[in-house]
């Protein structure tokens, strides 16, 4: 657990992720300003 | 969201521990077509074959942001009828943040998991009893108010 939130930027290898950790994925769409 | 409530401690261990963090901008396609994305922030809840079970558009500070996720793991487990896990998320919400604005909906979708689990009807009466008590003007106990009559 580190500080700041890892993000994945591709949703092939969060869903990959989240298959192999059994794990739902948080997909937040940003404006970047 | 970048700025309050991502950078938060509490956040952070909520998202490592359960979540598969994705960010990505919001004209970036084809996702922001194929999740029709008008505005942000957007986050949403998908299951791991990446269908979406909920949505929240705006700002959420921490203490929303928490319950929000949890709802939205509960609502894709009951989606995918595993009952008995949606219930551990929608009871998660309601014993931690029970103030939150998810909790009127965590506590009517408990009460249709326990239904379908037991299909006993006095479970969604007792539901509802509970959002009038406890949430009298939510959206959820007015959607709840036909099982007064079971």
């Amino acid at each position: 657990m580190g500080d700041k939130i890892k993000w994945e930027s591709s949703m092939d290898s969060a869903l990959a992720r989240a298959r192999s950790e059994k794990k739902h994925v948080l997909l937040d769409f940003f404006n970047p300003g | 969201m970048d700025a309050v409530t991502y950078p938060d401690s509490k956040v952070v261990s909520f998202i490592s521990e359960n979540l598969i963090p994705l960010q990505v901008q919001f004209d970036a396609q084809p996702l922001a077509s194929d999740f029709n994305i008008k505005w942000t922030p957007t986050v949403i809840t998908l299951d791991a074959d990446g269908r979406e079970h909920h949505r929240t558009v705006g700002f959420l500070a921490p203490d929303e942001l928490i319950p929000s996720l949890l709802l939205g793991m509960g609502k894709s487990c009951f989606e995918n009828e595993r009952l008995d896990e949606a219930l551990s998320y929608l009871e998660k919400v309601l014993a931690d943040y029970p103030k939150s604005d998810s909790a009127p909906e965590a506590h009517y979708l408990r009460g249709v998991c326990r239904f379908k689990s037991t299909h006993d009807p006095k479970l969604l009466k007792e539901a509802y009893e509970k959002l009038r008590e406890e949430y009298p003007s939510s959206a959820w106990t007015k959607r709840a108010y036909p099982y007064r009559l079971l």
